[in-house]
């Protein structure tokens, strides 16, 4: 019976490539199959035979079953790969790439610069294009017929009503708004309008930012170290910043803050007409009388501000020549933003 | 504001210093120097030549042949083809081997004859020849006769002196003179200013009767003196360089004195022709009306009374402090002078200015305020000069009026007193300023101070107008200690939240999310032209056609304030879709104006608008899938996703629009919690043609931020996930076609009861199989229990409540 047993499996596994798989299961390994009908002989054996024949005959079982669940895997993964080959596709095909919108870069920089000064604690605010004479200059230290009137050629739509000629209105509206609160800290991004030719430097509408600091013991070394920040989170960790002595109506002292160049990084070159120096941006600590104006205390609060040209740093930090690029809206240069993490 | 070194150097000591560490100082200190060159450079072996004779050329009729000493033992033969050469002229000679700004200059042979060298004209030494005479650039160059035959030009003409142009801020109209910029430089290195004040003289005898009169509150000083004997000729050589250095056009002795004093001492002068002035007899007076003067560039000027002039008992002579009058100019024949020295209200001067539309140097100084103290030096120079240079004698006393001039007189310096604290100068900029620094940056100023009691009074002289207030001499402190003396520190006080409004962060969310849906941000102008109103076919009556003009517009393209998105976003399509980008999704969030009334009372509303215009296909092209036009649906969709996302999707209505500017079947207005939010349509194919263009569908979709800002979700509270499964019942309605589904939607809402979970549409059919008029509406109902699993009977309560409904309210019937 054991030879019997042996000859079985010998038989069992030499067919089992030239059968269909499941045949080849009913046939040895069904409940009518060779392997039982063997086994079913095992009755008529002896005592003693009987766990002898019993090991043999597991261990035949074993071996169909392992050869069963064998050949059944590799059957299974050929005609797996049968499918698949079948189902091959051009992976270097480009895929279906939705379109890809982008921020305009005027909106970048003005996020990129509202979220530095959100971390320092500032809201942002706004205000209206059009403006009263009132707050884009009287409460800004610039009185009627004041020659500095002429630095910013304004639209009037009345005699009283213009388009703002800065964002610094909204600096008058909030302290007279705000007042007597402090502390005072406002981001404000927006349009401005000067009646300027519009030309590769020039626009009749642009975009400023500015901000605005009003509290007990605010210094100019406050302002720098702002500034400083500033410039290093715009610009790099290892920017440089100057301050120069300069004039607006609306502050005193004033200054201008120029950057390292960030194309030659100090050597001299076109961009910074060799001076090593690129000019940013203007500020100042806030004049009293505008301080005064928005009903302040000038003896016990100081203040800052610091204005800036959207376009002017959108054209150094994108190396764009023109500044009616950002208005034509060129789709072919809108969408280069797109690449742009920060 | 253009100076040279060597002409600053007369009026404070320059030694040991370059132009380079004062320009770059300069610049530090405030005063920016944007320009700073040589008057010419590349100039080498060029001598002063004297031409002893000047023949014809043999062999060609436009050469000559000169014969040139140029101080060596031997002469120098050269060729030269200006038609102004001739024996006896002193001329710029360059040698050969020379070099000239355009290149070297060697030996040559013209027509057979060697030249020696080139006679030279001013444009090729390098000068700026728009503001020569005529006679000057037209052939070489003639120098006075009294030029030293074998010097170098570079040391004759000094053209190696350094032009400095300063950019000034316009508070510090003090140096638009020398004299400004040399106590500028004086306070940078602590050096004296070494300028004199010219004493006005009186002559024994005063053969000329001069009276002068102010006559207007417009004219705070006038000083008049008349010079004699005069001969018009050019001006020296040395101070025509200088002028034509700093941009001024030598003209002729009287004017380029005048010119020259004005550079010098910052106050502008006028000379008058005296013959021309009626009985010797100056007034100054408002204008008359119907007044008229020719001015001196030969323009009829109609005056108004808002205008000032200088006129004698008979007729007006200039226009204060803008222009002289041509009837009373210097001309050839002229032998005596008025030089007019005067103080005119700068307001007026400006104004004035501004309406004729005339600029000057004179203007631009009196518009900024004049210092009172330089008044009667200056004329006291002018005379002097015009003695020295014009062969001129003093011929009347100084005349004076005005009460500016009765102060100045006595004194040199009229000063107003500022007081500064070192304690608040200290708080101001954050680092400590003590006495002594604020008393020696007050020296090095040349102002008087002294110290009481912590505080520092100063006498600020009338040259500094622009220093008033404590403030204003904390940063002359900064400025003179240096700006790169202040420490980085960080504000101290309380910490603060920053953040953005709610209005600033649903911009940013609606801006990313467009951005997402594959849309392109744009950014337009707000001025449109008028004609938009036509193109977008506003009614007559419709509101959006109240456009504010602006007064003054630089075009009419761009003369009035948009009160839609739309004609700026069809701008920019029309820009790209003549550059064949013909897939466009553009959007901005931009602003519009709404006036309350036109003419404009007061400010308009603005409101801020999402506008998006949409052209071309639905999908970026791609081998992988048919390509299919945008519709209704796509643009749709997008404006549903973002209300979605801004939380207020569930409350929007679609109605059909009759925005004028959209398709009939194709638009519609856009509702939520019973106010208007928006619109969204086809655009119609005329108002696409009207802005260029055509053969393209277009789309528009705009939502008010305003309206949207009170429906924006503020909170969320998580629906708890249900515990038992759903269950979906399909109905196939048919109903009339134009029904809206929306419709059909609304009243399945209000009667399938409280198990009702959600129902949308999943298919819309019309085609042979329902009637033409009809179509069939599939919806998928879900309904849930949050207690229990449904049964059977459960739904079909609910599913023949629906049924009813819309049976009787629409005569729908199921699809069988």
């Amino acid at each position: 019976m054991k030879n019997k047993l042996l000859a079985l499996r010998d038989v069992a596994l030499l067919r089992l490539e030239q059968l269909d798989l499941e045949a080849w299961r009913v046939e040895y390994l069904g409940k009518k199959g060779e392997l039982a009908t063997v086994l079913r002989g095992m009755a008529t054996l002896s005592a003693e035979e009987r766990p002898v024949i019993g090991l043999v005959a597991n261990e035949v079982r074993a071996d169909l079953e392992e050869a069963f669940v064998a050949r059944k895997a590799e059957l299974d993964s050929r005609q797996a790969a049968l499918r698949e080959q079948a189902e091959t596709i051009d992976v270097t095909l480009a895929g279906r790439t939705p379109y890809l919108g982008a921020e305009h870069p005027l909106r970048k920089v003005i996020r990129r610069i509202e979220d530095i000064f959100i971390g320092f604690g500032f809201t942002v605010e706004d205000g209206p294009e059009v403006e009263l004479d009132r707050y884009n200059f009287e409460a800004l230290n610039l009185p009627k017929d004041h020659p500095a009137r002429d630095m910013q050629d304004t639209f009037y739509l009345t005699e009283e009503i213009l388009l703002r000629t800065h964002t610094s209105p909204v600096q008058a509206r909030t302290l007279e708004r705000r007042c007597p609160e402090t502390p005072i800290r406002i981001v404000v991004p927006g349009r401005v309008y000067r009646r300027d030719d519009d030309d590769a430097t020039h626009s009749h509408a642009f975009m400023q930012i500015e901000a605005l600091v009003v509290d007990h013991g605010i210094r100019m070394s406050d302002l720098k170290g702002i500034l400083l920040q500033f410039a290093r989170d715009l610009f790099g960790a290892d920017q440089e910043i100057r301050l120069r002595p300069s004039f607006f109506p609306f502050t005193e002292p004033s200054a201008e803050m120029d950057i390292r160049c960030i194309y030659c990084h100090g050597d001299g070159c076109s961009t910074c007409k060799h001076t090593g120096w690129i000019e940013i941006l203007g500020c100042g600590m806030v004049h009293p009388h505008v301080l005064e104006a928005g009903g302040y205390d000038t003896s016990s609060l100081t203040g800052f501000a610091i204005g800036m040209g959207v376009e002017r740093i959108a054209m150094l930090s994108y190396q764009v020549e023109d500044i009616r690029q950002f208005y034509l809206n060129d789709v072919r240069l809108l969408e280069q933003f797109a690449t742009l993490t920060r | 504001m253009k100076i040279t070194w060597n002409w600053l150097s007369q009026y404070v000591d320059l030694q040991g210093l370059t132009p380079e560490q004062v320009a770059e100082d300069l610049t530090n200190a405030g005063i920016p120097v944007e320009y700073l060159a040589p008057v010419a450079t590349g100039i080498e072996n060029v001598v002063v030549g004297h031409v002893k004779s000047a023949n014809q050329h043999p062999n060609a009729d436009r050469l000559r042949v000169c014969t040139v000493a140029v101080g060596a033992a031997e002469d120098l033969t050269i060729v030269c083809g200006a038609a102004n050469v001739a024996a006896g002229q002193r001329v710029p000679v360059a040698l050969a081997g020379a070099r000239l700004p355009q290149g070297p200059i060697g030996k040559s042979t013209l027509r057979g004859v060697a030249s020696e060298g080139m006679i030279c004209s001013a444009s090729e030494l390098g000068l700026d020849v728009r503001l020569l005479p005529k006679d000057q650039t037209t052939g070489i160059f003639v120098l006075p006769a009294d030029a030293p035959v074998g010097e170098s030009i570079v040391e004759y003409l000094e053209l190696s002196d350094m032009v400095m142009e300063l950019e000034l801020t316009p508070n510090r109209s003090d140096c638009l003179s020398l004299r400004g910029v040399a106590y500028e430089v004086a306070a940078l290195y602590s050096r004296k200013v070494s300028m004199q004040a010219p004493q006005l003289r009186t002559p024994p005898q005063a053969e000329r009767p001069l009276k002068v009169e102010i006559a207007t509150d417009r004219c705070m000083a006038y000083a008049g003196q008349v010079v004699s004997g005069l001969s018009l000729r050019p001006a020296p050589l040395w101070m025509q360089m200088r002028l034509l250095a700093v941009g001024v056009r030598p003209i002729n002795n009287i004017v380029d004195i005048t010119n020259y004093v004005m550079f010098e001492w910052g106050q502008p002068l006028h000379a008058f022709d005296y013959d021309a002035i009626a009985g010797g007899h100056i007034i100054v007076r408002d204008a008359q009306r119907e007044e008229a003067l020719v001015t001196l560039d030969g323009q009829a000027r109609a005056l108004e009374p808002a205008m000032t002039v200088i006129a004698d008992p008979e007729k007006a002579l200039g226009l204060a402090g803008v222009m002289g009058g041509e009837s009373s100019e210097v001309t050839a024949n002229t032998r005596a002078v008025v030089i007019e020295s005067a103080l005119f209200d700068p307001l007026q001067t400006r104004r004035t200015g501004k309406r004729l539309q005339l600029r000057s140097e004179a203007g631009m100084r009196f518009e900024k305020g004049i210092d009172p103290a330089a008044t009667l030096p200056a004329l006291a120079r002018a005379v002097e000069l015009l003695c020295a240079y014009g062969g001129g004698a003093i011929a009347s006393g100084p005349r004076l009026a005005g009460a500016a001039l009765a102060d100045a007189n006595t004194r040199h310096d009229a000063v107003r007193q500022v007081a500064v604290r070192a304690d608040r100068a200290t708080a101001v900029l954050g680092f400590t300023v003590d006495i002594e620094q604020i008393l020696s940056v007050c020296e090095r100023l040349q102002f008087a101070a002294r110290e009481e009691n912590g505080t520092v009074l100063v006498d600020v002289p009338s040259r500094r107008p622009d220093i008033r207030i404590e403030e204003d001499l904390i940063e002359e402190i900064a400025r003179l200690i240096g700006y790169d003396h202040i420490p980085a520190t960080m504000i101290a006080g309380s910490l603060t939240a920053g953040g953005l409004s709610n209005e600033q962060q649903l911009t940013r969310v609606a801006t990313d999310h467009l951005i997402a849906l594959g849309m392109q941000q744009v950014v337009t102008y707000s001025f449109v032209t008028p004609a938009v109103a036509e193109r977008t076919r506003l009614q007559p009556d419709d509101e959006l056609r109240r456009m504010i003009p602006l007064l003054h517009p630089l075009s009419e393209e761009r003369s009035v304030l948009r009160t839609m998105m739309l004609p700026s976003l069809l701008e920019v399509a029309e820009y790209n879709v003549n550059r064949r980008q013909l897939d466009l999704r553009l959007f901005e969030i931009g602003t519009v104006y709404l006036p309350e009334s036109l003419p404009l009372q007061k400010q308009p509303t603005e409101r801020r608008v999402i506008a998006g215009l949409l052209i071309g296909q639905a999908q970026a092209p791609s081998p992988l899938s048919e390509s299919r036009s945008i519709d209704f649906f796509d643009v749709k969709g997008m404006v549903e996703s973002l209300l979605k996302r801004i939380g207020v999707d569930a409350a929007a209505q679609y109605t059909r629009s009759m925005a004028p500017f959209l398709h009939g079947g194709q638009a519609a207005d856009i509702t939520a919690a019973g106010s208007p939010i928006g619109v969204i349509g086809k655009l119609r194919q005329e108002v696409c043609a009207n802005f260029g263009i055509d053969l393209t569908d277009a789309f528009y979709f705009e939502l008010s931020v305003e309206a949207l800002l009170p429906l924006i979700r503020e909170r969320l509270h998580v629906v708890e996930l249900p515990r038992f499964p759903g269950t979906l019942r399909d109905l196939a309605l048919v109903v009339n076609r134009a029904l809206p589904v929306s419709e059909l939607l609304t009243a399945v809402r209000s009667v399938a009861g409280p198990l009702l979970d959600d129902v949308r549409v999943f298919d819309v059919y019309t085609g042979e199989h329902v009637g033409i008029e009809e179509k069939s509406v599939a919806l998928r109902l879900s309904f849930r229990s949050r207690e229990r699993t449904l049964t059977d009977e459960d739904l079909q309560k609910p599913i023949a409540a629906v049924l009813d409904a819309v049976t009787i309210a629409y005569g729908a019937s199921l699809r069988g």
